[in-house]
């Protein structure tokens, strides 16, 4: 069934997407506000549950999979994207969010961020950044700064951190936002424009977000000191060179909003020459077809 | 058949079996064109009225080592390959030096190798097996027409068109269809065909060399009289037969990695998207096609992704999801030799035991194995309908030797296949009245609950790869795990009840029947693609007068898991002689069947160097288990 992605006319609350479910998440776990966040904007967008897919990794933010209503997936650590990827491509007309962790995304999973960047899947991928695997108990992830003492790193890691930023500006992305997890009005902006983006490609946004157990570097209250927006500011998304620049440099401020974006490179399905003018979805194309064509070569 | 009536030169009292084949081996490097003329051939022969059967052996590598392609040929149905070939072609003289020996007596052999002196012992086997040496001056010709090297190939298969003694227009025609997007390449290959058959009718003027100066006769090549039913028949190999039954089956996403020998399906399918409309994606890695292929089949398409062992262990982790999911999902293992990269080019199957154990945790799941290129076609619906009837994954198991033979098959009947999606809601109706602890309710009786997709107006769920409860919240109590385990292999035992029995083939007049009725003195057991050579094999014996043992059966499993074993043990039983015939060291059907009935079968013909078995050596193997006494 085709779903309009039309912000007009009546459409579900945030009740739609209550569900019964206790959160499990640490007190000022950053997660709350991404939950928040993805509700709203779902909400905002008039998208019921019924209408949209979610698709967690593993991690503590995959244990929202159960926190709220939807369609929902929960499958196996680091492989949220192309499970998203091919939920998306055989049907078009659902829209598919994909939730990871930067430990799941910037290591066991990173072959999967960099070719769905480059393949530019119409689908949004939201990144819970805490720098550390809180789930099994604070180890270091890729992002996780150097000189900080993690489990199973007493010393501090050995590793270069991984430049997140650079790494995903690197991969010629057409839409890069920044969010922070207590910024949950910028956020929910954020995240619809990150839907909506669905139809030009993908969408990666980096959130911010606090691990009061595990990250005692990169708080709540960091945050709320060093985080600006960027599109109050008046900065071009359209401007490459720019965002690029802004989304690197955090050693100042940190820049949040909607850093790049364009929307005249087609999406991976836009660029599929055998499903141009197909107003189908594979989904609906389901059934036993005649190949008797097929195979008058071979006679 | 001609293994017994080379055989009966030495001993004439061995009966000749009534089919005759005859087979052509063309040597050289990979990347010489080999293929081309191995294919031009079996096509030509094809629509003259004859059941051809491919064989292809080649390395690792594009370019050099050294390859051949075997088609062996009958008016009748033929299903393998032989040891010994009556033609050799060799494009290089590696070809002269280790294929003579696959000469069978009064075999030729032609070659492009000018100026080749054959070792003495080579001289000696060629004399003492009356082998006609035939050199073709194949670069001169070229050069005289001004074409390139490539053009050889066509110009060698009009020679062993001439030879056959089959119809220039024929060859024309086909070699008009190959080229008929290159017309400046279409008149050179004319003149290669008529350079080919002139250089054949100038040699075959030579009747008795009187001077040592003077080119041998060409023997004749005798084929049986044609068929006409095999003209209309297809010639596919087994990827391409499976690519076609997935399209069939309602395929509509293709996700792979390069694998061989699961390359040529995904090659198949790419190059017909522009036609099927397909989705296809060329992944980053196996654990990407397992899971781009999850979340198509979760948002409700059939799409399907294929691999061989390695791959395969990289999907295992999302194939355990899919047991949680209660997602289907269908899974092509072509297998090859391992472990590792192994053999790469090379068949086996070895990869049996892991299909069926792979992947952690304890989960339902359903094992089939193609045989041939009609299985592989018929196969790949059936395949997708207990995916979707029982929520399941199914892994198909291929091998090299299926992927990659040419089979002369029968237009595939298309009125066989239904699609069936079990408990899938779609109705408006229905959709609306779900409830989400209605997906994983662990009260089916049967084990299987309902499904309907994302973007149905009807109460959510999540597909939780944690242990849940009924509408995927995540539930660690003990009684809950319990619970949907039980639900969850409850399917097993759904399906097992559901799955046929393994098919018993017999000889009945002449003639291959399953005749699952019946009962044998020698029950030959296996899968998979040894079926072809086992039922060649058993023919060959069962027509032999000399062998007492008539009355021979071959029970074959295309249903792997969950194993049945009634009719086996009921056959076993009563047999004189039970002997299972695999390709890999274990006898891993036999360590199956021992698991799960202790039923040991202790006689074992068992392959596993890489290489298909061959007609003629199974029948040796056979009988060396009856006691046959030995011919000459």
């Amino acid at each position: 069934m085709p779903i309009s992605l039309d912000t007009t006319g009546p459409g579900p609350s945030m009740k739609d997407y209550h569900c019964q479910t206790q959160c499990t998440w640490c007190d000022a776990c950053g997660d709350y506000g991404v939950w928040t966040a993805i509700k709203r904007a779902l909400v905002e967008l008039k998208l019921a549950p019924w209408q949209v897919l979610l698709c967690y990794d593993v991690g503590c933010h995959g244990n929202m999979s159960d926190k709220l209503l939807g369609y929902r997936a929960h499958g196996l650590h680091g492989r949220v994207l192309p499970f998203a990827a091919g939920a998306k491509l055989a049907n078009m007309q659902v829209p598919v969010i994909a939730f990871g962790g930067d430990g799941a995304s910037f290591s066991e999973g990173v072959g999967h961020l960099v070719h769905a960047i480059r393949s530019n899947y119409p689908i949004t991928f939201i990144l819970h950044n805490n720098a550390n695997y809180g789930l099994t108990l604070g180890q270091a992830s890729a992002l996780t700064w150097q000189d900080q003492p993690m489990n199973a790193s007493p010393n501090g890691i050995p590793e270069h951190t991984l430049q997140s930023m650079e790494f995903v500006f690197a991969l010629e992305p057409t839409f890069v936002a920044r969010g922070f997890s207590g910024n949950i009005p910028q956020l929910t902006e954020i995240f619809k424009a990150a839907i909506l983006h669905q139809k030009h490609g993908f969408a990666f946004v980096d959130v911010l977000q606090a691990c009061p157990t595990y990250n005692h570097f990169a708080t709540h209250e960091y945050f709320l000191e060093h985080c600006y927006d960027v599109n109050a500011e008046g900065h071009d998304p359209t401007n490459l060179e720019r965002g690029r620049a802004i989304a690197i440099d955090t050693s100042k401020r940190i820049s949040t909003g909607i850093l790049y974006e364009r929307e005249d490179v087609p999406s991976f399905y836009d660029r599929l020459v055998p499903r141009k003018n197909v107003t189908t979805t594979c989904v609906e194309e389901v059934s036993i077809k005649d190949v008797s064509a097929l195979w008058g070569d071979l006679v | 058949m001609i293994i017994y009536s080379q055989l009966a030169i030495h001993n004439s009292q061995i009966a000749i079996h009534p089919m005759t084949r005859i087979s052509l081996k063309i040597v050289g490097a990979s990347g010489q064109g080999i293929n081309s003329i191995g294919e031009i051939v079996a096509k030509g022969l094809k629509r003259a009225g004859y059941c051809v059967f491919g064989y292809r052996e080649y390395p690792s590598l594009i370019k050099g080592g050294h390859a051949s392609y075997q088609l062996d040929c009958s008016n009748e149905r033929i299903r393998s390959t032989e040891t010994q070939v009556n033609v050799l072609l060799a494009l290089n003289h590696h070809g002269l030096e280790h294929n003579l020996r696959d000469l069978k007596p009064g075999g030729i052999i032609v070659h492009d190798t000018l100026g080749w002196k054959f070792p003495p012992a080579d001289k000696e086997f060629l004399h003492t097996h009356q082998i006609t040496a035939i050199s073709i001056p194949l670069e001169d010709i070229l050069k005289r027409l001004q074409a390139k090297p490539i053009l050889g190939n066509v110009l060698l298969a009009a020679f062993l068109w001439a030879a056959l003694g089959q119809d220039k227009e024929v060859l024309k025609a086909l070699v008009g269809e190959r080229f008929a997007k290159k017309k400046n390449l279409l008149e050179l290959n004319m003149k290669c065909i008529e350079e080919g058959f002139s250089f054949h009718r100038e040699m075959g003027q030579v009747e008795k060399p009187k001077t040592k100066n003077q080119k041998p006769v060409i023997p004749r090549l005798s084929l049986p009289p044609p068929d006409p039913v095999w003209k209309d028949h297809l010639l596919v190999t087994g990827s391409q037969a499976m690519g076609l039954g997935a399209m069939h089956a309602g395929v509509r996403l293709y996700a792979g990695y390069p694998m061989t020998p699961s390359s040529p399906l995904l090659s198949f399918i790419a190059d017909l998207q522009n036609e099927t409309g397909m989705v296809l994606k060329q992944a980053e890695d196996e654990i990407t096609a397992a899971q781009i292929v999850t979340g198509a089949m979760f948002m409700g398409a059939r799409a399907l992704t294929a691999t061989s062992g390695g791959g395969f262990d990289l999907m295992s982790e999302t194939l355990s999801l899919n047991g949680i999911l209660e997602n289907p999902t269908v899974f092509v293992l072509a297998q090859r030799p391992g472990p590792a990269t192994g053999l790469p080019t090379w068949t086996a199957q070895g990869d049996l035991l892991m299909a069926i154990h792979t992947a952690h945790g304890e989960f339902a799941r359903c094992v089939l194995a193609v045989s041939d290129s009609q299985d592989a076609f018929d196969l790949m619906p059936v395949a997708f309908n207990l995916a979707e009837q029982y929520q399941i994954s199914v892994i198909v198991l291929t091998d090299k030797q299926i992927a990659e033979v040419l089979y002369t098959q029968t237009p595939y009947d298309q009125t066989k296949a239904t699609l069936e999606r079990g408990k899938l809601v779609t109705d408006t109706k229905r959709l609306a009245a779900l409830k989400s602890v209605d997906r994983y309710d662990p009260a089916a009786q049967d084990g299987i609950s309902l499904r309907w997709l994302p973007g149905s107006n009807a109460a959510t769920y999540c597909g939780q790869g944690d242990e849940h409860n009924a509408d995927g919240t995540v539930d660690e109590t003990a009684k809950n795990a319990k619970e949907q385990m039980e639900k969850r292999m409850r399917k097993l035992e759904t399906l097992k009840s559901a799955l046929p029995e393994p098919e018993l083939w017999r000889m009945d007049n002449g003639q291959w029947k399953i005749d699952n009725d019946g009962s044998v003195d020698v029950l030959l057991v296996g899968w998979g693609s040894t079926k072809d050579t086992v039922l060649d094999a058993l023919q060959e014996l069962h027509h032999n007068s000399q062998f007492a043992i008539r009355n021979l059966g071959y029970l074959h499993y295309t249903y792997l898991w969950p194993l049945k074993t009634d009719r086996l043990e009921a056959l076993a039983k009563k047999a004189k002689k039970s002997i299972l015939v695999e390709q890999n060291y274990q006898g891993q059907l036999g360590v199956l069947i021992r698991q799960e009935c202790g039923l040991e079968i202790n006689e074992k013909i068992l392959k596993y160097d890489g290489r298909p078995f061959f007609v003629d050596e199974l029948v040796e193997l056979i009988r060396a288990k009856l006691q046959f006494p030995t011919i000459d």
